[in-house]
């Protein structure tokens, strides 16, 4: 009913997914490390291939190993904005005369820059004197200057014409996405149509546009109000993540504050566009009816053609040790929930394994510990989840475990309940039966992550991108059967712990009268 | 319901059978190298000049049976993988809850799956499945039900064994039935909690009034109301083998498979099951229109403009289908898409859609989210794009490409053999001949400019438009008086 929705990867449902259920490898398929086909390319882009000639199809999954942890204070929200502007083409596909249409796009950004700054400066400067902002007569003469050159550019423009020809080719799937870690570009094509992506990807990573930037902003900050400020889940775990992360840019959400939204640059934006969507920074995974020796040639004659860029800036900032509980409360006019979150290693620590297995002992299906005494038995809470990997995997991050309580019951009691619970994994050893339930489930979400060509090649290129190597499946699972209920025991003791935890409450709160609206002009 | 309309809305376009298609594999591997000495350096450099032939696939058939008590059975191997599901569509759904209990075919279908069999208790049928990384799934919706099992290959006996008996013998313990209905309480709770939840509920309730199954809903009342005698009666009463479409596909024998199925089903006796009636809309709720708002406190209003439509068997069926996905239909490709969000910048989700039933009035509406100081020119928008469907014929170019869309994409109706079954099985439960798919295409590929304006002057309405938004609602009233006179729909509190 929608048109296309284009997600970002933070966990507003915050079950497993790609994480829990798929960390552990295919060891139960042995096939798979036979049919994965590497090759790098010598501007450093990996690609990685299966052959699954079932029906003449394939999935197309390009990941950059960049996200919302790459911006700096004042710029939040760009991985994301550039992620949308990557639709608006190149300097042949979306344009109708590019010479042209670049001179104009220049001036239209001097103006833009000019009038984003005096906007902000009046804005300020009312509200310091406790006035209502009305434009000033100069910002009105370069708001109708912005509108000339706004239409003057729009001239131009091919809308959406990148998505078009996709469509016109039988293109399903087109979406995108952009995480804390990573931001991936998806398409499913008839298979004889993978020239075209060729053509069309590898020209926007040469030669992207950014066109209709001012209001693809007007876009995002829409997302923004859809998503999380007036989505009782998106602000609470967007509020939990802030407090849980106070030095690290995992606690900055991905879609940016709204005020770094609408002030984000088109300078800004291809700066980040140069810096991190080099070849060397990107891993596409090929799944389907596909011949790898000619895609191979295929992707050589394209994309090598780019030339690499600059390794990309490490990223140094550590969340310090946390020292102490926080507990805040988000209100909202919905029902209660609750989330809790301990600091944790993340993907490739030895005790990261162990937390796999304490995830889903905890609540993978109806039998596991937390669902069968919360929900089932005493029935305290109408829905407990956890993720073992919050909000990302590419630094340390949160064992999360969520809850909505089931009322009259509150979200104390649940809290205290799952505190009950996490006390139990220090002090008993998790059974024989529970560990095998843990395997045979891994096991066979395994072999089922092969009926799917976009979610295989979705696996690929999100193990490639933030582990060094797709690989990492296939040693995760023995990684895993390797935990002994000691291990559970040790790593509940060292983590699971008061001082570690963050705690976001959703308090129900009654409807108020409508707060002033946000001060976004609209272009 | 399932077919056009879903697949238009997501901009994917339909599917189709296709006996006219020709030889598969060796095919296939020519037209990829074929495709590649095409895309040479030039075409590289231009991808609007790309062109490519049409794939073609001779996808395989399935297998059609009927045991001796009724229950039809497609059959389709497919062994890459040790898996094995199957799937059942019900002649049941929630059209045959009584006025006082809605909720109840909901309710029984949850309970089935959870409150155990004849021989096993929930607790031992949640401990087995899960032991064996098994998943069975029951529930029953407005039309049908649905049972599914999805089952390593070397525990199919057992699996099987244990979704015969929740589907023939279910025990509906009563500490379960108690467990189902406080959900469903705790979820009549939580529906107000989203406005995008609220908007959903609320416009079908508008078009089709509060009482048809369409649009009803459960309530505290009607919830607390259903006991689990009356759960063992709906299952008496609906479900039976002769009214059982089941599909099975992955890596199985036939012979072992049939052997499999007679064993579980073949004792299974006949019952009553009765032909999916929905009572036709009183004209006097949906021909005039209207202009609502609830009050909900957010920071964009969710629109809702629209109206009832044809019948997914309606002779312009196709043509309404093919001017809804021009319109807002097909996503990027769409208009409104184009016009709201990326020339104007004014909302994230923005679109179209048409959803077609054979049994039911069908919706057709448009829909977007955006800022209160927006939402009046959204709307204006919605209606302009909606007069320009009907007041000029569509560009050549967007004819060409909604018909391109459509063939080229055809191949993704056949990914899979559970894909494949579950198209036949949709439709024969809803009496559809089997090439019904391949006469939508011959149809689209026929449409004109001139058919897609007749079906938008005749389908998309002006004088019928219901316009409901939720969102800020002190000021919304004034937002939207342009479109008519404005009354609020205040929501009883659910807690």
């Amino acid at each position: 009913m929608i048109g296309i929705t284009r997600v970002r990867t933070i966990g507003v449902v915050i079950l497993s997914g790609m994480l829990a259920a798929a960390a552990p490898g295919y060891a139960e398929s042995p096939s798979l490390a036979d049919r994965v086909i590497e090759h790098k390319l010598a501007n450093g882009m990996t690609v990685l291939m299966v052959e699954r000639h079932q029906a003449p199809i394939v999935s197309i999954n390009m990941t950059f190993g960049v996200g919302g942890v790459n911006e700096q204070v004042g710029l939040t929200g760009l991985a994301h904005l550039y992620e949308h502007m990557a639709f608006k083409g190149t300097r042949t596909v979306g344009t109708r005369d590019y010479e042209r249409e670049q001179a104009v796009l220049d001036e239209l950004t001097t103006v833009g820059n000019e009038l984003d700054r005096r906007e902000r400066d009046e804005a300020a400067r009312a509200q310091m004197e406790g006035k209502s902002h009305v434009a000033s007569q100069e910002v009105q003469q370069l708001q109708r200057r912005f509108k000339e050159l706004q239409d003057k550019a729009g001239e131009f423009v091919v809308g959406n014409e990148m998505a078009l020809l996709y469509q016109r080719h039988g293109g399903v799937g087109l979406n995108a996405s952009t995480g804390k870690d990573i931001t991936r570009y998806v398409i499913s094509l008839p298979a004889n149509r993978l020239p075209l992506w060729a053509a069309l990807e590898s020209d926007r990573m040469a030669h992207p546009v950014l066109r209709e930037f001012y209001k693809e902003r007007g876009v995002v900050m829409e997302e923004r109000r859809l998503r999380t400020d007036d989505s009782p889940n998106g602000l609470l775990y967007e509020t939990f993540t802030s407090t849980a992360f106070q030095a690290h840019q995992y606690g900055v959400p991905t879609i940016g504050w709204g005020s770094d939204i609408m002030a984000l640059t088109p300078a800004a934006t291809e700066a980040f566009f140069k810096t991190y969507y080099g070849p060397n920074n990107a891993t596409v995974a090929i799944v389907g009816d596909i011949q790898p020796k000619e895609v191979i040639a295929l992707i050589e004659q394209t994309f090598g053609k780019i030339p690499a860029a600059p390794p990309i800036p490490a990223l140094v900032t550590e969340e310090p040790p946390q020292r102490g509980e926080r507990r805040v409360e988000i209100e909202f006019d919905a029902e209660p929930a609750l989330a809790i979150g301990y600091h944790k290693p993340t993907i490739g620590h030895p005790d990261d394994f162990v937390f796999d297995v304490i995830d889903e002992v905890l609540t993978e299906g109806v039998t596991s510990r937390l669902y069968s005494t919360l929900v089932r038995d005493k029935r305290l809470a109408a829905s407990v989840l956890s993720d073992t990997n919050y909000p990302g995997v590419r630094a340390p991050n949160l064992f999360v475990i969520a809850a909505t309580p089931l009322a009259p019951h509150t979200t104390a009691e649940v809290e205290s309940a799952i505190y009950e619970e996490l006390e139990r994994l220090k002090t008993e050893p998790i059974s024989a039966k529970e560990f095998e339930r843990v395997l045979n489930g891994l096991d066979a979400d395994l072999v089922r992550s092969l009926r799917s060509n976009s979610g295989l090649a979705s696996q690929l290129a999100f193990y490639q991108t933030v582990a060094g190597t797709w690989r990492y499946v296939l040693n995760a699972r023995a990684r895993i059967a390797a935990v002994t209920p000691a291990d559970v025991q040790r790593v509940a003791a060292q983590y699971l712990t008061k001082p570690n935890r963050t705690v976001g409450v959703l308090v129900k709160k009654a409807p108020d009268k409508k707060l002033a609206a946000v001060g976004e002009v609209a272009r | 319901m399932r077919r056009l309309m879903c697949e238009l809305e997501k901009g994917k376009v339909m599917r189709q059978a296709a006996r006219w298609m020709s030889c598969p594999v060796f095919v296939l591997v020519f037209l990829v190298q074929a495709s590649l000495v095409m895309a040479g350096d030039l075409a590289l450099d231009n991808p609007r000049a790309m062109r490519f032939p049409t794939v073609e696939f001779n996808p395989p058939d399935a297998e059609r049976l009927v045991l001796d008590n009724g229950m039809v059975v497609y059959l389709l191997e497919d062994h890459e993988l040790p898996l094995v599901t199957i799937n059942a569509t019900l002649k049941t759904g929630s059209w045959l809850d009584p006025a006082d209990k809605v909720g109840l075919a909901g309710m029984t279908g949850a309970a089935m799956r959870t409150g155990g069999s004849a021989t096993m208790s929930p607790d031992e049928v949640d401990e087995e499945l899960e032991q064996l990384a098994a998943t069975i799934s029951i529930g029953f919706g407005k039309e049908s039900g649905s049972a599914s099992l999805d089952v390593l290959k070397k525990d199919l006996r057992r699996g099987l064994q244990i979704f015969a008996d929740l589907l023939r013998r279910p025990a509906f313990e009563q500490s379960r039935v108690e467990l189902a209905k406080l959900q469903a309480l705790e979820g009549i709770r939580r529906r107000q909690d989203s406005p995008g939840s609220i908007v959903g509920r609320e416009f079908a309730k508008l078009l089709y009034g509060p009482t048809h199954p369409s649009a009803r809903e459960t309530s505290v009342r009607s919830i607390e109301s259903i006991t689990r005698e009356d759960l063992v009666a709906f299952h008496q009463q609906t479900v039976h083998p002769n009214g059982i479409i089941l599909g099975v596909t992955g890596d199985f024998d036939k012979a072992g498979m049939l052997a499999l199925l007679r064993e579980a089903f073949g004792d299974w006796s006949k019952g009553v099951v009765p032909a999916v009636t929905i009572p036709a809309v009183a004209a006097s709720e949906f021909k005039t229109g209207l202009v609502r708002f609830v009050n909900k406190d957010t920071s964009q209003t969710h629109l809702r403009v629209g109206h009832l439509t044809v019948k997914e068997t309606h002779p312009d069926y196709v043509a309404v289908a093919i001017a809804n996905d021009i319109l807002g239909g097909s996503s990027f490709r769409s208009r409104l898409f184009n016009d709201v969000r990326t020339k104007r910048g004014l909302a994230y989700s923005v679109g179209s859609g048409l959803r077609a039933s054979v049994y039911d009035e069908g919706v057709w509406l448009m829909r977007a989210e955006t800022k209160l100081s927006s939402t009046q020119e959204v709307v204006n928008r919605f209606v302009a794009n909606m007069e320009r469907m009907r007041n000029e014929p569509v560009t050549d170019a967007e004819l060409e490409e909604a018909k391109e869309a459509y063939v080229n994409s055809f191949v993704f109706s056949f990914t899979s053999a559970s894909s494949i079954v579950a198209r036949l099985m949709d439709l024969e439960y809803d009496g559809l001949p089997k090439d019904w798919l391949q006469q939508i295409r011959d149809k689209v590929v026929k449409l004109t400019k001139d058919d897609i304006q007749r079906a938008a002057k005749t389908h998309f309405n002006p004088d019928r438009l219901r316009i409901l938004a939720v969102g800020s609602g002190d000021a919304l009233s004034k937002v939207l008086a342009s479109f008519g006179e404005v009354k609020e729909i205040t929501l009883a509190p659910e807690s």
